[in-house]
This record gives C-alpha cells, structure tokens and sequence, in this order.
C-alpha cells in the first residue's frame, strides 16, 4: 500500500516528509490500516517537543508486504491509546508519558518508567530544566 | 483464602526478581506474583541504567555523542555506531569506499558473534550449567582480542567514524584463526547442548511465541525468526549488497527454537565473514576522505535508519532544524519490547521455568533504559 494511496482513501489526511499527518480520529485509522492493509507490527511511536505540542510518529510495518508506514499526530497533553491494537503500544505510550508527560486516554498501566515515583517534570520537554528537588546540585538541598 | 496448614492462610505471594539477580544480566528488576510455584501475573521495573542517552544527544554535537553511542548495548556498541554514523553519513550524502563497507560488515558480524556467544554461556548458566559459559567465554575471547587489538578497546570500540572507520583492517591472521576453529566449537556446543535430555526439559515447549503475538508485542530479531516469521533486515540492508546470505527461519516457537536459532545464526555470521575477508583482499587500502568531524550540521530534517542488531531490530531517528546538535534523537532497541513481553510470556509458567524463558529473549538491560 502506498503512501499516497492509503492519503487518497483517508480524507483529512496530508503527507509531509514521508508521513501520513491526521488530525483526528487516530485510533480508529490505525485499526482500519493494520485491517486492511496488514500492517501487523507497530515498530515504535516517537514522541517529539515542537513547542506547543507533541508530534507522535506512529511506525507501523507490514511482514507479509514488507513495507513501513509513518503516521504522524499532533497532540498537546492528551492522546487516544492504541495498547489495544498493539500490545506494543502499552511499552510506548508508557516512554512517552514518562518522558513528555502525554496522557493515553485508556491507558491505565501509565507510571514513570525511566524516572523515579514522584520525579518533578518529564526530561525530554524542551521546556524542562533539570531542576528536580531530589538532584544533589538543586539549590534548595544546599540552602 | 482458605485454611492451609499449620493454620496458614493459602494466598499469593510477592516475589521480587531482581534488580541484581544473576540471571537478569544487567539490573532488571520482575515483579513476580506466584501461587506456589505458578505466576500469576509479571511486571518489570526498569530504569535503574537509565543514562538519558536521548536527552545527552540534544546537548552534544554529533562528534561528541559518537563515543556515547557504543554504549547503548555494549555487547553489540558496532551496530549502534554504524546506526549512528549512517543516519550523518545519509544525511551528508557522504560515500563510504567499497573497502569500508566490507570492514564495516566484518566487524558488525564478528560482534554479532560476540554477542551471541555470550549469550549461549549466560543462557546455559541460568539453566544451571555452567561449563558451557566457560567454553563460549573461551572462544569469545578470541573475538575479544581481536577487537583489542584493531580499535584499544574490548567493548566498546568507537571504531566506525562519519565516513568509514577509524584505521584500515589489520591483524586478519586473527580472523583467519576465529573462523578456522570457531565452526568446529560451534559443533562442540551442539554436541554437549543442543540434545542434552536435561536441556531439552528445560526449553523445549517452554516459553511458546506464537507469531500473532510476537508481531503484537513487536518483536524483531531472533525471538521472531524462531517464531517462524522470516523478518532480516541484513536482506535489504546497503551494507550487505552482493553478500550470500539467508536468513535463519525457525518454526519452533519456544525456548529450545531461539538457542538454535542463535546457533545456526553463528554459522551465518561466520559465513558472511569469510565474504567479506574476501571482498576485503580484492580492495586496497584507500587514502581517508574523512569529513571534518568538528562543525558537522545535519540539514533541516527528519532522519530515519534501521539496522539488524543481535538482539532485534535496533533504529534511529533524528530530527534536525539545522544546528550541530540534533533537535531530537530517538533509539529503538530489541530489548526493550522483548521485556515488555515478559508481562505475557511467564503467565502461568513455573518460576524456574520463568528464568529459561526470560533468558532465551536475550535482554540486555542498558539497550532497554537508554
């Protein structure tokens, strides 16, 4: 299935970059896509800090076509799950959250994963300064 | 609950596997519930290693984050570098010379053997053997010393550089000497493994993958070539143009089909290696072409790159708004979905069966928390 076929059937979509950018709905176009178009393996979700909001790129890849498939969404604090389409999902969003703070509507395994229970702030937000309470070099541990 | 013996109550209990058990090989730490012996449910806690190896990436330039890449995995830090020096090289449009690509595929396999090597002596030691890990440690040593060697490092080798590799091959009589005696080792192992009856109890039919849920759960690699599904990326992979090479598709599915399948990866690795000793001979060594490692700047850009790393599919992606250091790196590794699999794969299992099952899916914990 190619990129420009599957954006023809899939209306208010556009590609930019080699990616399939939808606005909404995305949980229900990443079912319809593994369906149809046996995508069975979702190699990973990317999280990005553009600034305002959060660009998710979805890598989906298909065994028996032997293609990939980027699908990239735009989300500010919240996110539709996709754990129930892939299991692999559940270890992703789990990344994401901890490390840029995106909530997956039905997602309920969401906890800190990298960073310890409680950790101020998730790293990998451009906005974020390092500044946590428990770090040795933090000013109000020296005062 | 009801009234067990001695007037104990019968209910679950809390197991804490890890984070420094022996068989975790790093520090995972599982969270067991067992009834008895029987799991009932599994969860990782992971993060003890985490070295923010992303966050690192967005505040160093590429030339300085080179060396942090081998790190990632640090049994297989050769596929890391050549992710890493790839995606720059991609983006640069920089040509590697023939002579390097075929280092490049020479040094990647020999680690690929490496890897696997510790892997056969770690695995056969969580099952209680422990001869077999000085055996494979012995011929791993080799390897090992090979590497010391060529790059002054037996790990983590910084070796592969923006537009081929650090200094040309050398000491190939070593090679010559790993592939001369590593097959009939490799058949030593298979003699004293591969049909023992206490092996076989321990791995056969334990820890089944079946392959709707190998896909689900996004495993790659091995794990899913035993499963029966003919993944590799080595087919469509530059680097490995004009090599003989078939993948190792297994139907097996449990424990047992990812030893073999590791076993018979070793002949192909060691069969690529011979092709590319001898691509390597019909070239001569080249005056470098290096580009300035100081002041690289990726164009504006997103920069995507896979490669077929010993414990699955291992990838990269960087985004770039045109500085010298990338706006946004990510890395995808094996290990961190084959952990996630364990949530699954042990439900229900024994817990001495837990161990075989979790050290066939070759975990490696600093490829997990990055």
């Amino acid at each position: 299935m190619n990129i420009s076929e599957l954006q023809n059937v899939l209306k208010e979509s556009k590609i930019e970059n080699d990616k399939l950018i939808i606005s909404k709905n995305l949980h229900d176009t990443i079912l319809s896509i593994k369906d149809n178009y046996n995508f069975d393996i979702l190699k990973s979700i990317t999280g990005i800090d553009c600034g305002n909001n959060i660009e998710l790129i979805y890598h989906l890849y298909s065994v028996p076509n032997q293609e990939d498939l980027l699908i990239s969404t735009y989300v500010t604090d919240s996110a539709e799950t996709v754990s129930d389409i892939f299991e692999s999902a559940k270890a992703d969003e789990n990344e994401i959250y901890d490390m840029f703070g995106v909530q997956f509507d039905g997602n309920a395994d969401l906890k800190r994963l990298y960073m310890p229970e409680g950790w101020n702030g998730h790293p990998l937000r451009k906005d974020y300064t390092g500044n946590d309470t428990r770090l040795a070099w933090n000013d109000e541990n020296n005062a | 609950m009801t009234q067990g013996w001695l007037g104990m109550t019968k209910t679950t209990l809390k197991l804490n596997l890890g984070p420094q058990h022996p068989s975790t090989h790093g520090v995972l730490r599982l969270i067991l519930e067992l009834e008895g012996e029987k799991i009932l449910s599994c969860e990782p806690d992971i993060g003890y290693l985490h070295r923010g190896m992303e966050k690192m990436a967005e505040k160093l330039s590429y030339i300085q984050y080179l060396p942090v890449v081998d790190r990632i995995d640090y049994l297989a830090g050769c596929f890391y570098s050549e992710l890493f020096c790839r995606t720059i090289e991609n983006a640069l449009n920089i040509e590697l010379s023939e002579r390097d690509k075929n280092i490049r595929v020479l040094l990647l396999e020999l680690n690929r053997i490496s890897s696997h090597l510790l892997w056969i002596g770690a695995f056969l030691m969580d099952l209680g053997a422990v001869s077999p890990f000085f055996y494979s440690m012995r011929e791993r040593e080799m390897v090992l010393r090979f590497f010391e060697k060529l790059t002054g490092q037996r790990m983590m080798y910084n070796y592969f550089v923006f537009g081929g590799v650090r200094n040309d091959i050398g000491y190939i009589d070593d090679i010559k000497e790993i592939i001369k005696i590593l097959p009939n080792k490799i058949k030593d192992y298979e003699r004293i493994i591969t049909d023992n009856p206490i092996f076989l109890a321990r791995t056969k039919n334990k820890g089944i993958l079946e392959k709707s849920v190998a896909a689900n759960y996004s495993i790659t690699g091995v794990n899913l070539r035993a499963s029966g599904i003919s993944y590799d990326l080595r087919q469509n992979d530059y680097l490995y143009k004009g090599y003989e090479f078939n993948p190792v598709v297994l139907q097996g599915k449990d424990a047992w089909a990812r030893y073999k399948a590791r076993i018979l990866e070793l002949k192909e690795s060691l069969n690529l290696i011979r092709q590319a000793l001898d691509k390597i001979s019909k070239t001569k060594t080249q005056a470098k072409t290096f580009i300035s490692p100081l002041g690289i700047k990726l164009p504006e850009g997103e920069y995507y790159n896979e490669i077929e790393a010993p414990r699955g599919l291992a990838s990269i992606y960087i985004k770039s708004l045109g500085d010298n250091v990338p706006y946004r790196l990510k890395w995808r590794t094996g290990s961190y979905y084959s952990v996630n699999l364990l949530k699954k794969l042990l439900l229900g299992e024994f817990l001495n069966d837990a161990i075989a099952i979790a050290g066939s899916l070759d975990i490696i914990l600093p490829e997990v928390d990055k």
